[in-house]
């Protein structure tokens, strides 16, 4: 038997092993790596950026890397390095918030389209189907000529045609819970259905959708560029990696530079939130760890 | 001697895992004869399984077979590959798995799968192989087997598809068979049921088996040989007589002691082995079971144990106590733990009032809506899971509420805690009705009924902290104003848990911890009456006597009313003071313990008490005690619902529905016939 005052250097080695699981899990440093590189270089954008991304130096537009321009110039002759980096500043503003914004929404609708009553579930899926039977940018166009573009707009947008998403795969796990044992033992308690689904619903279900929103980072952050390239969202001269790709499209017979710029950016931080996504769940969920 | 057809030597397998290797076989070495059945015993983690995947070569995909031989037929097992191995695996050794429902394909029927097995015959054609697969599901005893080859496995009951898995095994005539714990998955009628059949099929075919199982009385019944495995080591080896009843390891003798099964008379405690199975991360250097031998001494932890012949039969037994030449069959108890089974003072309440009063209580459930009903032409879209259920249960008493699955007894235990609805009948808590109360009614009523689930570690909640767990009941109860640290202190000691694994999470508990954490998550609140649904299904014997013991411990101190849900017969045999038997929904004898097991009324109860093996190779029964399977509920047979099966039916039986009759004793049974009285 273990002297009971080891148990903080029980707990301590329990987090000291998942740290030491997710550090050999190469795939998800480097995630981690590109995802940091990521929010740092928005976060510190005025700090690392040479130019002004709203510059103009007509002489030197569309040229290659030089030692003033690291990236080139665009058709404008503005530093395209200072304009992704400002770019990424769009993006970690409607990925951070549009994710974490409809995660939350849809763990909610979710959970209780799950764990509720059967009408609200119908309900529910209704609401869901129709939102999803739209096309996202049918959706935005609509949205747009109702109210002008907009970044917020966009953001709407975004939350709005990504919940359902969220929603369904809270609402399968919930079911697929509900009738567990372990659910039932609450109830025998006494557990009223708030604290069943905040408390035990919720730290079961909230793996998958992490990973979920981990791999929708990209996808959000595609859309924001798809709604720039139509007008719909950022308005230029404000840069967005989408609106770098496509003015970068119209002039890549004069130089490539502005699309290998704008699209590193966009793949890496695909690659890093598909990486850190799969090691954090391999790394926090108790039940695909392995050797227990 | 007879001919080796199996021989094992020195079988080393380790298991790759995050946290280092696991040790899981260490020179495994055993025989098995042609034409035995050899029975491989042990708890979990003892290495049984990993045995036989080792020698079939099937282990998973993190296994080293680190060394070792098994020697089959004249070649080394371990070394086959490609065609050879197939056609090893194939043609010469068959496996019954333990779960036949997820062992077979569910989109085959059974005359595909069987015709697929059969597939290395080449030169014989379909309709061949269809007849040599009718006549070996006629010969495992499956009526009509024309039409039914022809259905898959989902129509099939438990019984029938356990049944299927042994013909399929033995189609192709295999020189060994191999059944991983063949009988667990099925009731104790049906295991009586398969247990004959194997050994039917033994004696006629002259098959040699080897028997993995952890159920004692299973390989008492049917095995030759006896194989003991402790922690990936063999430690006892032997004829089945000389291992059942001139036991030489202090291990296999403990384990044989916790078997309730074994008791004639009835003890207040029974015995356990304290401790742990050792992590095999490390090598034990020495005797494997030192740490939880009752009779270790200094020699015991540094060296390893040499096999030693025993008796007139020559069974191994690797033990320092033989190396000593201390007798083996001193007492294997310390005097000290015996004192501890005596008879303890049982106070059942003397109150007139019960604590808990049942009265015609039904459930139903629909099966499907008005509207299809309506289509299909039902009239009632619904089955009775619980009909007219009656019973009672005072403080300070147990009540066993014995069935085969199917049977209602679990839906009845939660129908009085309102986790599922009730059509009609009461429930009274102390005389206070609990049925159609909506949930907050029934709330201040929960800190007094408490419920035990099924799985230990499934219920309770994955993510939560041993002490989240242990401080929520005063939570939802609002009684934080508690110090929780305290209550959590003294819930740990309750249950003998120690301190430190508060920070542990459900999965990082072993089954014996998980149901201690259970239980004091169901005591938390001093409740009065505990109904604890299969308390010790999914453990090992040995920490099986530990939870029992425990329960009747905390019985005495707080005067609880405990009612026993379980098909295990033996365990409820050994807890309860009275029993209820179910039938399809319906109680078909109730009384006290010791007269109903003495003395069955009910032939139902009859064959469930005399379906249970007996741990004693001496005390092997002839005759199944009960044919056929349990009818399904949506369509209850006329008359007395257990006509169909009833040794003893008469035409009276068939037609006129029995009403409960109150015997002298004081036993009320359902039954037109009853066998006393």
């Amino acid at each position: 038997m273990i002297d009971p005052t080891l148990s903080g250097q029980i707990e301590f080695s329990e987090r000291r092993e998942k740290l030491t699981l997710f550090m050999q899990n190469k795939l998800g440093m480097f995630g981690l790596l590109l995802v940091l590189l990521f929010f740092a270089s928005a976060i510190f954008a005025p700090i690392f950026a040479t130019h002004d991304p709203f510059q103009m130096d007509i002489p030197n537009r569309m040229s290659g890397p030089t030692a003033a321009h690291w990236a080139g110039t665009d058709q404008l002759g503005r530093d395209t390095y200072s304009r992704v980096l400002y770019g990424g500043r769009v993006a970690l503003k409607v990925a951070a918030i549009g994710v974490s914004v409809s995660l939350s929404i849809g763990l909610i609708l979710g959970m209780l389209a799950g764990y509720g009553p059967r009408w609200l579930d119908n309900l529910l899926l209704l609401v869901f189907d129709t939102i999803r039977s739209f096309p996202t940018i049918v959706l935005a166009l609509a949205a747009v000529a109702l109210l002008g573009p907009s970044l917020n707009l966009v953001l709407a947008v975004v939350i709005v045609t990504t919940i359902p998403g969220y929603a369904r795969l809270a609402r399968t796990s919930t079911l697929a819970l509900k009738n567990t044992e372990f659910i039932l033992a609450e109830r025998s308690l006494g557990a009223s259905p708030v604290r069943i689904m905040l408390r035990h619903i919720m730290p079961n279900v909230i793996g998958p959708l992490l990973i979920l929103a981990a791999m929708d980072v990209p996808v959000v952050v595609t859309i924001e560029a798809g709604l720039s390239f139509l007008g719909l969202g950022v308005l230029p001269p404000t840069a967005s990696w989408g609106s770098i790709l496509n003015e970068g499209y119209l002039i890549i017979r004069d130089t490539p530079w502005p699309v290998i710029a704008g699209g590193i950016p966009l793949v890496l931080t695909t690659l890093g939130f598909t990486f850190l996504g799969e090691a954090l769940r391999d790394v926090f969920d108790p039940k695909l760890r392995k050797g227990h | 001697m007879s001919e080796t057809l199996l021989d094992i030597r020195n079988l080393n397998v380790d298991f790759k895992t995050p946290r280092g290797r696991v040790h899981a076989l260490r020179d495994v070495s055993f025989k098995v004869p042609k034409g035995k059945i050899v029975g491989v015993v042990g708890e979990s983690g003892s290495g049984k399984s990993t045995v036989i995947w080792a020698v079939t070569q099937l282990l998973a995909g993190n296994a080293v077979v680190e060394g070792g031989e098994a020697i089959f037929d004249g070649r080394d097992a371990l070394k086959f590959s490609g065609d050879e191995l197939r056609n090893y695996r194939g043609e010469q050794v068959s496996i019954v798995f333990q779960d036949p429902m997820t062992s077979q394909s569910p989109v085959l029927s059974y005359r595909e799968q069987m015709t697929d097995i059969l597939y290395r015959r080449k030169g014989s054609s379909d309709e061949e192989k269809r007849r040599n697969a009718i006549a070996m599901m006629r010969r495992v005893g499956i009526p009509d087997p024309e039409s039914r080859i022809l259905q898959y496995p989902h129509q099939f009951s438990g019984g029938m598809r356990q049944r299927a898995g042994i013909a399929m095994a033995l189609l192709m005539d295999p020189l060994l068979l191999v059944a991983d714990e063949p009988t667990t998955a099925l009731d104790v009628t049906m295991e009586a049921q398969i247990i004959h059949l194997i050994r039917e099929l033994q004696a006629d075919m002259a098959a040699t088996i080897m028997l993995v199982s952890h159920n004692l009385g299973l390989i008492a019944e049917l095995c030759d040989e006896v194989v003991v495995m402790y922690a990936g080591e063999v430690v006892e080896h032997g004829d089945v007589h000389d291992i059942f009843h001139r036991a030489g390891h202090p291990y296999t003798r403990a384990l044989l002691e916790c078997d309730p099964a074994r008791e004639t008379t009835r003890m207040r405690y029974l015995p356990t082995i304290p401790g742990d199975v050792p992590d095999l991360h490390v090598k034990p250097s020495g005797c494997v079971f030192a740490s939880r031998c009752p009779r270790v001494f200094d020699h015991c932890a540094g060296n390893r144990p040499r096999q030693h012949r025993l008796g007139e039969n020559g069974h191994l037994v690797a033990c320092h106590l033989l190396d000593a030449g201390l007798a083996p069959d001193a007492p294997a108890q310390e005097p000290s733990a015996t004192a501890r089974m005596e008879q303890a003072e049982h106070a059942v309440s003397r109150e007139k009032a019960p604590l808990l009063e049942v009265d015609n209580l039904r459930v139903r459930f629909r099966i499907m809506g008005d509207f299809k009903a309506r289509i299909k032409g039902v009239d009632d879209p619904f089955v009775d899971a619980v009909l007219n259920a009656s019973l009672s249960l005072k403080s300070g008493e147990t009540l066993g509420l014995v069935g085969e699955s199917g049977s209602g007894k679990t839906t009845l235990g939660r129908a009085i805690l309102g986790l599922v609805d009730t059509h009609s009948g009461s429930a009274k808590y102390q005389g206070q009705e609990l049925t159609g109360l909506s949930n907050s009614e029934f709330l201040p009523m929960r800190r007094h009924m408490a419920m035990m689930f099924q799985d230990p570690i499934g219920s309770l909640s994955p993510r939560q902290t041993v002490r989240a767990l242990f401080s929520e009941p005063f939570e939802i109860h609002g009684l934080d104003g508690r110090n929780l640290q305290d209550e959590v202190h003294r819930l740990c000691d309750m249950v003998s848990l120690p301190r430190n694994f508060l920070s542990r999470y459900p999965h990082e508990l072993s089954g014996g911890q998980a149901r201690r954490v259970g239980v004091a998550r169901a005591l938390a609140l001093n409740p009065a009456l505990v109904i604890a649904d299969e308390p010790t299904a999914g453990l090992d014997v040995s920490v099986q006597g530990e939870i029992l013991n425990l329960m009747s411990e905390l019985q005495t101190e707080h005067g609880l009313g405990y009612l026993i849900i379980s098909h295990n017969l033996p365990v409820v045999r050994h807890i309860s003071d009275r029993l209820a038997i179910m039938y399809l929904g319906r109680l078909v004898e109730r009384g006290d313990c010791d007269l109903i097991f003495e003395n069955p009324a009910h032939p139902y109860t009859e064959a469930l008490v005399r379906g249970v093996p007996q741990p004693d190779p001496g005390k092997r029964r002839t005759l199944v005690s009960i044919e056929g399977e349990v009818p399904s509920l949506a369509s209850r047979p006329s008359g007395c619902e257990f006509h169909t099966r009833c040794k003893y039916a008469t035409d009276e039986c068939k037609t006129v529905p029995p009403v409960e009759t109150t015997l002298a004793d004081g036993r009320v049974v359902l039954c037109h016939h009853p066998l006393t009285g």
